[in-house]
Formats: C-alpha cells, sequence, structure tokens
C-alpha cells in the first residue's frame, strides 16, 4: 500500500537546514495498521505529512497504492488524499462553526459527489462512530471523544485506503482513548490501513507493528502480530 | 459547489462579525463617496442636444479693448459669451446659416383673468423667432410666431407647460389672452416639457443650471418695452456707458446670446469665414482691437468652455475614486488579517481534498459578498448622502421657487438613475474582488500541513 524508498525531507531556512527526514525507508502491507513512536522533533509527524502527500518530499521515491507519488501535481497530490487518504488529527481539527454532519460531509464536497449519496456516507459513517443522534451539534457541544469520532467519520466517509493519525488519543483521558483506539481497531478490521503516530506505548503494542523513528529515521522494528488477509481488493467504487 | 461556497462565505463572515462590518463599512463608504461624485458629475456632464452636434453653434466675438473694463477672469483666452446689439443685429442679416437666433433673458409681471389670482412675476424670453425651431422645444399646443412678428412685435406670446396650467388649468390656451406688465398678448403656443440640461442656450446666472423662461414674446418688445437683460451685462470698450435702457442698444456691452443652425460642416466654415470677414472690416472703423478671436463652436464645445462641468465637478469625481481605492486598499489588509486567522481552517480543508483553486474560489465567493454587501450599504449611504446635500446646497432655493419645474431640475442632479445604479453595483463587486484578490490567491497558496498543528 505505501512503499517508501529512501525519502528525504529537510526544511530550510536562511540560517538553518533541518533535516527531518532521512533516507527513510518503508512498506506498509495493505491491511496493515502501523504505529509510529518517537521523542518530539524525532521526524513523526513530517513523515505523516510526507504519507498524505502534505508535504513534498525532497529525495526519494514513494509509490502510494501502486501510483509513484513522488513527483505529483498540487491538484493530483489533492485528489490522492480527497479519494484514497483520511487523516485524523491529536486536536480534532473540526470546523467550529459547522454542524457535526456538515463536518463530517466536507470532503465530500472536493469529489463532487452528488447531495443524496453524501448524505448516505455522512449518516453511515455517523452511524458506525455512534454519533448519528448528534448531527445537529457543532463541536464546542461535544466531549473531546465525541469530536475525535466525529473526526474519525470524517475520515472514513469517504472511504479511503489509508488512515493516518497523528496522535488521535493525545488529547483524551484513558477511557476515551480506549474508546478511540477500539474503533480503529475495527475500521482496521475491515480492512482500511492506519498509520498512527503516539505516544502511548500500550497503543502502539496492539497494533500489527510498531516503527521507532529517530532523526528522522526508523530505529527499530516491532512486530507484534500478522495481517489477516483480506477477503477482497477493495475498489474505489466501493 | 457555488452555493457551497456561498454558505461557507457567510458562515464566515458571521464567525467575526466586527471584521466583517469592517469590511463593509470600508467598501460602503468608498461606494458611496465614489457614486456620489458620479452621480453629481453624471448629472451635469450630460448632454442636452446631442443630435445638433453638427448643425447647432453658439457665436460669440472678441470686441474687447486690449485692457478691458470689465476683465472676464476665468477665461480671459476666450472671447465675451454673449454679443452686443450692434453685433447681433449685424450678423443676423446672414443668410449662410438654416436658422438665427439672438435672443436675452427678461422678466414681466402676469395679470391673470381670474381675480382671485394675484398678479405675479415670471421668467420671460425676449427672442427672435427661430428659437424654438432650432432648440428643438417641443409644443403641446400651437406653435411660435413668424420671423415677420419679430421686429415689428406681434402681440403673440409662447407659454411654458406650468405657465398654461397655472393660468389656464393646462387647457389648450392658443388664441386666448395673456397680460403682461399691464399688455395684452394673444397665445399661439404652449410648450410641453422641456428642460434641457444645462440650460445651453443661455449660460446666465447658475451656470446654465436654470430652468427655461415661462413665457416666450418676441424679440422686438425688448427695446419696445425698454426690457432690461435679467443676466450679465458687460461693457467691453472703455468708452463705453451705461446711462439708461436704450444704451444697450448703442454701447459697446454685450448682453445678448446669439446662436445659429446650419446644415453641414460646409456652411459652419462659410459662417465662421463671414464672422471672420465682419470683423476685420469693422476692424477698419476702430472696432475689435484685438485679433480675430471669433468662436462659432458647437454645444459641446460650448460647455466646456464655461466650465459647464468645471475642474471642480471632475476634481471631486477623481478624489471620490481616489477615496475609493484607499477603501479597497483597507480593505486588502482586513481581509488578508481575516482570511490568515482562518488560515488553519483552510489547511484543514487542503488535506481534506480542496484543491488551491477550491480555496481560492470559496475566498473569492467570500469576497464578491463582502463586496455585494457593501455595494448594498453604499447604495443607502449614497442615496443618504445625495439627500443631505439636496437639503443643505437647495433648501432656501427651493423655498423661494413657486414653479415645481425647478424641484425637478434640483432633484435631477441627485437622482441616481439606471446605469448609475448598474455602475454601483458594478464598483463594488470590482471593489471587493480588487480588494479579495491578493489574500484570495494568499491563503489558496499557503502549504496545507503549515497550519494543521495549529488549528
Amino acid at each position: 500500500m505505501i512503499d517508501m524508498h529512501n525519502i528525504s525531507k529537510v526544511f530550510r531556512t536562511d540560517v538553518v537546514q533541518t533535516h527531518a527526514l532521512r533516507d527513510l525507508t518503508l512498506k506498509v502491507e495493505r491491511g496493515e495498521f502501523v504505529a509510529i513512536t518517537g521523542h518530539s522533533g524525532s521526524g513523526k509527524t513530517t513523515f505523516l505529512n510526507v504519507a498524505g502527500l502534505l508535504e513534498e518530499l525532497d529525495s526519494g521515491r514513494y509509490t502510494f497504492d501502486g501510483q509513484d507519488v513522488s513527483r505529483l501535481t498540487d491538484n493530483q497530490r489533492s485528489g490522492i488524499r480527497n479519494e484514497k487518504i483520511g487523516f485524523i488529527f491529536q486536536g480534532f481539527n473540526l470546523i467550529p462553526d459547522l454542524n457535526v454532519y456538515h463536518n463530517v460531509e466536507a470532503p465530500l464536497h472536493y469529489r463532487r459527489m452528488p447531495g443524496a449519496e453524501r448524505h448516505r456516507r455522512v449518516t453511515a459513517a455517523l452511524d458506525r462512530v455512534g454519533l448519528a443522534t448528534r448531527m445537529k451539534h457543532i463541536p464546542a457541544q461535544l466531549s473531546g471523544g465525541q469530536q475525535q469520532r466525529v473526526a474519525i467519520a470524517r475520515a472514513i466517509c469517504g472511504d479511503p485506503r489509508v488512515i493516518l493519525a497523528d496522535e488521535p488519543t493525545g488529547n483524551l483521558d484513558t477511557t476515551m482513548s480506549e474508546q478511540i483506539m477500539q474503533l480503529l481497531l475495527e475500521i482496521n478490521a475491515a480492512g482500511t490501513t492506519i498509520l498512527m503516530v503516539t505516544h502511548n506505548p500500550e497503543l502502539a503494542q496492539r497494533v500489527h507493528r510498531q516503527l521507532h523513528i529517530v532523526d528522522g529515521q526508523i530505529d527499530q522494528i516491532h512486530h507484534f502480530k500478522s495481517v489477516q488477509p483480506l477477503p477482497a481488493v477493495k475498489t474505489a467504487a466501493n | 459547489m457555488l452555493i457551497h461556497d456561498l454558505r461557507l462565505a457567510v458562515r464566515s463572515l458571521r464567525r467575526n462579525p466586527v471584521l466583517s462590518a469592517l469590511m463593509i463599512g470600508a467598501i460602503a463608504v468608498g461606494i458611496a463617496a465614489s457614486m456620489i461624485s458620479i452621480t453629481l458629475y453624471h448629472a451635469r456632464a450630460g448632454h442636452p442636444i446631442p443630435w445638433k452636434d453638427d448643425k447647432l453653434f453658439a457665436v460669440t466675438l472678441d470686441t474687447r479693448d486690449d485692457e478691458p473694463p470689465q476683465s472676464f477672469e476665468r477665461h480671459p483666452e476666450y472671447p465675451p459669451f454673449q454679443l452686443t446689439y450692434q453685433d447681433a443685429r449685424a450678423l443676423y442679416t446672414s443668410d449662410i446659416p438654416q436658422h438665427s437666433v439672438m435672443m436675452f433673458r427678461s422678466g414681466q409681471v402676469l395679470t391673470p383673468d381670474n381675480h382671485g389670482v394675484k398678479p405675479f412675476g415670471v421668467s420671460t424670453r425676449v427672442t427672435t423667432a427661430d428659437f424654438f425651431t432650432m432648440f428643438d422645444v417641443p409644443f403641446l399646443y400651437g406653435s411660435g410666431w413668424p420671423r415677420a412678428q419679430d421686429d415689428a412685435p406681434g402681440a403673440v406670446v409662447v407659454l411654458s407647460r406650468y405657465m398654461n396650467e397655472k393660468i389656464f388649468g393646462g387647457a389648450n390656451s392658443v388664441g386666448r389672452l395673456v397680460v403682461l406688465d399691464g399688455r395684452s398678448y394673444r397665445v399661439v403656443g404652449v410648450i410641453a416639457s422641456w428642460m434641457p440640461r444645462p440650460k445651453y442656450y443661455d449660460l446666465n446666472g447658475w451656470e446654465g443650471w436654470e430652468i427655461p423662461e415661462e413665457v416666450f414674446i418676441p424679440f422686438g418688445w425688448g427695446r419696445t418695452l425698454k426690457m432690461s437683460p435679467h443676466g450679465n451685462t458687460n461693457c467691453v470698450r472703455r468708452s463705453a456707458k451705461m446711462d439708461g435702457p436704450d444704451s444697450l442698444y448703442t454701447q459697446e456691452c454685450v448682453w445678448l446670446q446669439y446662436w445659429v443652425e446650419v446644415r453641414n460642416r460646409a456652411e459652419r466654415d462659410r459662417y465662421q469665414a463671414f464672422v471672420d470677414n465682419y470683423t476685420n472690416e469693422q476692424r477698419l472703423h476702430g472696432r475689435f482691437p484685438r485679433k480675430n478671436n471669433n468662436r462659432v463652436v458647437n454645444v459641446p464645445t460650448w460647455l466646456a468652455m464655461w466650465d459647464v462641468v468645471g475642474e471642480d465637478s471632475r476634481m471631486q469625481l477623481v478624489l471620490g475614486f481616489v477615496f475609493l481605492a484607499v477603501c479597497v486598499l483597507n480593505t486588502i489588509g482586513l481581509m488578508l488579517a481575516k482570511f490568515l486567522a482562518a488560515a488553519p481552517i483552510s489547511g484543514l480543508r487542503r488535506a481534506l481534498g480542496a484543491r488551491r483553486s477550491d480555496i481560492t474560489r470559496q475566498h473569492l465567493i467570500e469576497v464578491i459578498v463582502v463586496g455585494l454587501a457593501g455595494g448594498a450599504v453604499g447604495m443607502a449611504l449614497t442615496l443618504g448622502g445625495l439627500g443631505g446635500l439636496k437639503v443643505l446646497m437647495f433648501s432656501g432655493r427651493l423655498a423661494h421657487s413657486h414653479n415645481p419645474d425647478r424641484l425637478v431640475l434640483i432633484q435631477s442632479f441627485f437622482h441616481m438613475d439606471i446605469p448609475v445604479m448598474l455602475a454601483a453595483v458594478g464598483l463594488s463587486l470590482l471593489a471587493g474582488i480588487l480588494a479579495g484578490l491578493y489574500p484570495a490567491y494568499r491563503i489558496g497558496h499557503l502549504a496545507p500541513a503549515t497550519f494543521l498543528k495549529t488549528q
């Protein structure tokens, strides 16, 4: 699903260069749930941004879902993000003045999807995260855990191949974290590949594989369980 | 998608009402300033008789001494804008033009038949017969008088529509009698609604911003009744002396308006040559000490020469647009601040799959909404401003006028017609887009990851 080979990313200012990723090589299989750990500044978020096509890489080759995405135009990258990638952020990143329904619906607008189809997908996604009764609420009226579930509904409503989660439980208490982790495991079990940055070692051990990043390179890899074969290859039409 | 963007724009504006109100207010004030300038300019810059540009010409001659006793300060380079009686009379003999008119404005007292109505003053145009034909005066009833009644003046009168309504209740009064200064005149014609703006045929008074006269009588009555002109009388030679009404007809003083109508350009050139020959010939008799400076000019040139649409009007127009530009610049700053404050949301939308063009378009829709809202508020401010100006500038003038045509004239200065309203809508759209183009482009081209952590 994700095949990175010698990926490098450098941030430059007038006076300093920061090597966020150094010759990083990684393969993630379809249906795999990978946890990424590392200290602050180790390059975890940059890795996630590069994987999610939010940042361009400086060198190396990146193949996503069988397509070389190393040198795509901005519009092509936007298209892939919209159709194949779902994002979950630590701070939930919901749009404060949109209600739950419209927050979840937002990415579908950029796919020029008809209203009826948008409605079907949004209600299905909210039902799946247990928030079908909260559609009219605005984010400020929800708890942190509920907000993160809205963000998950937004990530899955487009039926993505990969979900990139950047510390999705970082702002939540233990109970809420457990609920979110359970939800992610269910989504993964249904076939969606997940890459999750986390500082929580306990959560990191409940996935297929844990990568530890140090100074922009993968330092250690721990395998906890193997990926179960999936019944069929998902297509965009699904 | 457009409706979606429109909804987002409205939500975005409601998210920060103070900043939104400031932006809309800035554009509204700029629009109001420029629209008030445009409205006033548009009213003054109108062309009263465009279909006669190549036919109708004002005639002026430079009769002045080298150092005339009365200066013509505003435009000393032009000849005085009126003629002496003897020059007008000499030019009137020419058969080159199809029509000629010499005339002046005066005033009389009209005594109505109806004993219940007190005598009242009226404005009178004392003119030769061609006036009505040359200036395309529309008639409700009857017509003007024949040329034969100009010099040995016939006791005939043409009434304005308002005057006919006032003394005859609007009925066909042709053949009825009107008493002016104690003398009876037979009505031969009643003019339909007619208000050339500006009153180009006589720029005396309020720089041509006057209503046409209420009664019209043959030119010969001026001398017979020793009528005095209600306009400027300028003596242009040191030797001129004004002692009584007869002096107008003997002294080198200018007080008559003079116009000709020709059939074509060649005839106009022939007429110019005729006028120049006349002044050359007069110079041999000691008149016209200056070099020839005779003007035979059409209406647009005439209005431009005498600053009917003055430099101040043009300056006011420029200042209006400069003010709008300043408001737009301020709005650019406010928009940039607003858009950058909401940049994390744009970054999030980019992460969710929005293209740069989606973000730019979404913000452009927002600036168009701001522009249109600013335009709507600006239009209201414009109407309020024009109403206020009308009261400030003309309340005294209206209070002392019995003629409703004057109200119509003054209202026409402050009237926003359809083209001006369309200009306001276009201008507000343009202002909004100009103010938002750079901020919208800038926000659309931010790297999507930049603000995600800070959202």
